[in-house]
């Protein structure tokens, strides 16, 4: 995986996406699986299930995701599938791991809002 | 660098926790400032109670709601008229103050006979008025006053009322934080699905966490008209109490302020499916994207691209003939948590300006992961912070203008620092996209106010002297 373009995809969600910070661990895991598989279907082609509202809201997130990344980053676009996945695979690795398995923040396991 | 014990702080060496200055190559896995924790002994905090998050913050914006204050009369005077949050019915929430006026026969015979008293002499006094939110506050509380009691007992006699009860002392908690979250709560579980709202639009809402500071709530609802939404309940931004009984009924929940009402938007989700879309309302980059999300979310995109470019052909140039004079302008903001994450983007990337530090009255840890996550390096990140605080950074990062409340901004115009309302707003609103021209022309008239060089100068001469002695 080339690390300078994961690095770009990650400083960039970090500094502009609310969605990766909800209250609580599941709804971070719910959100970061959610919006950037979207965002990976809509990268490599697929059509977006837009069968919930849960699902239409993942994908107006990953919509914008998607047009930013490829404003910010034109090497996105000349991307491979398999490419594409790699780098949201690695996205959603990091992100997990700022946002919950490392995360300071101690109420992020409180089992009410 | 990790984080940061101030030299006003050396006897209060706990501080350390709180303050934080970031670096290249750090993140929040780093370090992350202790929030929403108990203030230190020895630290003169900013902070309000907890009664004024729930009152002051999210229930006294309502704009057809009696707001009785069962407590002393300065629990009511200390939250009403502080906040700027006009309504669209003559602003009834800002001419009119409840309240129980306890005294000290009826913290020992106990204030629940006085409380009933009141609530029927305000209804009988406001015959339109038929809704109503009681809170408790710290004496009426520590005494036991069980005012659910007496609430059932005033909608039993006149069943054409509603009331809603907040048991919120301002010790329940360690900040305002701790009444946002039990106002949300409460509300969620007893008065959210008690009234079905009118449907009138295929594309409904709820806008959580707006408080029509300044009239933001009425700007942005322009927007939501001509893209043809229905905004269910504001919460609470010029609502009315029973908008906000049918939130159940919208089908996205839109929310500007997570802090004080994340809560509820996440309880809509848990018990009705509602999805929580969480954007930023100040800014031109970040309102276009939250009007097209929203506008993805209802299929409606086209309608949104046609506001969006409305809107910037006629304010994008006012932004930036700001932009041209504020460009590397020092921004301090010190409010009460969101705040923080909301503006220190939009601002720098909407008008240039740089952002030195910020400071949290409220703020959770999950603000501060925002925050930190956003902001730029060298840049201070301070939870809770107190004036000696203030001094200090002031002296290290050296703003040219600071956005935070009347209180320090009068500390802070006494080292001839401007100082923006960035509570209230000096001349809002700031939301939206005309909003954002009115925060960069506050920011521009203060910064390059000429007042402010001569204010500096000491044109007393002799008389100074004088004034001296005479002060001795």
């Amino acid at each position: 995986m080339n690390s300078e373009k994961l690095d770009q995809l990650y400083t960039y969600v970090q500094e502009r996406c609310l969605w990766q910070f909800g209250s609580r661990t599941w709804d971070r895991q719910e959100s970061i699986d959610g919006v950037l598989g979207t965002a990976s279907d809509l990268l490599t082609g697929k059509p977006p299930t837009l069968e919930t509202p849960q699902q239409r809201l993942f994908y107006a997130d990953a919509k914008a995701l998607v047009a930013d990344f490829k404003a910010r980053f034109p090497w996105i676009s000349d991307a491979g599938p398999a490419q594409v996945r790699e780098l949201i695979d690695g996205l959603k690795a990091k992100l997990v791991d700022i946002t919950i398995t490392n995360s300071r923040n101690g109420e992020l396991n409180h089992s009410l809002y | 660098m990790p984080m940061v014990l101030l030299e006003c702080d050396k006897d209060i060496p706990e501080r350390e926790r709180h303050i934080y200055l970031k670096v290249d190559g750090e993140d929040t896995r780093d370090f992350l400032p202790i929030s929403n924790a108990p203030t230190i002994p020895g630290t003169l905090s900013e902070r309000g109670c907890s009664f004024c998050g729930a009152k002051l913050v999210i229930g006294g914006v309502l704009k057809d709601t009696i707001q009785m204050i069962h407590g002393p009369i300065g629990c009511a005077y200390d939250t009403w008229h502080t906040k700027r949050y006009p309504t669209d019915n003559g602003h009834f929430n800002l001419k009119y103050v409840w309240s129980t006026d306890m005294k000290e026969s009826h913290i020992v015979f106990g204030g629940e006979k006085r409380l009933e008293k009141s609530m029927h002499e305000a209804f009988d006094e406001m015959p339109d008025i038929k809704r109503m939110i009681v809170y408790t506050t710290c004496p009426t509380a520590l005494i036991g006053d069980d005012i659910r009691a007496v609430a059932k007992r005033v909608m039993a006699d006149r069943p054409d009322v509603d009331i809603f009860t907040c048991e919120c002392p301002g010790f329940a908690g360690v900040s305002q934080s701790k009444g946002h979250h039990v106002l949300n709560i409460g509300w969620v579980n007893e008065k959210v699905g008690t009234v079905e709202p009118e449907i009138t639009s295929k594309y409904t809402i709820n806008f959580i966490g707006d408080y029509n500071i300044g009239g933001d709530t009425q700007l942005l609802q322009k927007y939501w008209d001509k893209l043809g939404i229905q905004v269910i309940a504001h919460f609470t931004g010029n609502a009315n109490y029973d908008d906000l009984r049918g939130m159940h009924r919208a089908q996205l929940n839109v929310v500007n302020c997570a802090r004080s009402a994340g809560y509820i938007a996440n309880e809509l989700k848990k018990r009705y499916g509602i999805p929580r879309l969480d954007i930023d309302s100040w800014g031109f980059n970040y309102m276009a994207e939250g009007i097209r999300k929203v506008c993805t979310f209802f299929g409606i995109e086209e309608k949104g691209e046609a506001l969006i470019a409305e809107e910037y052909a006629k304010w994008k140039p006012q932004l930036d003939w700001y932009k041209e004079r504020l460009k590397g302008t020092k921004m301090a903001i010190w409010t009460g948590g969101p705040r923080l994450w909301h503006w220190t983007k939009s601002v720098e990337d909407d008008l240039g300006v740089q952002v030195v530090a910020m400071s949290s009255k409220f703020g959770h840890q999950e603000d501060f992961e925002k925050v930190i996550a956003r902001g730029q390096s060298g840049t201070y990140y301070i939870d809770d912070g107190n004036e000696l605080e203030f001094f200090e950074i002031i002296g290290l990062v050296k703003p040219d203008v600071i956005f935070t409340g009347p209180r320090v901004g009068e500390l802070v115009k006494k080292l001839h620092i401007p100082y923006i309302n960035g509570h209230a707003y000096h001349n809002g609103p700031y939301m939206g996209f005309e909003g954002f021209v009115n925060l960069a022309r506050d920011m521009y008239n203060a910064v390059h106010n000429p007042l402010l060089s001569l204010a500096a100068i000491d044109i007393r001469g002799g008389a100074a002297a004088t004034s001296q002695e005479a002060a001795e």
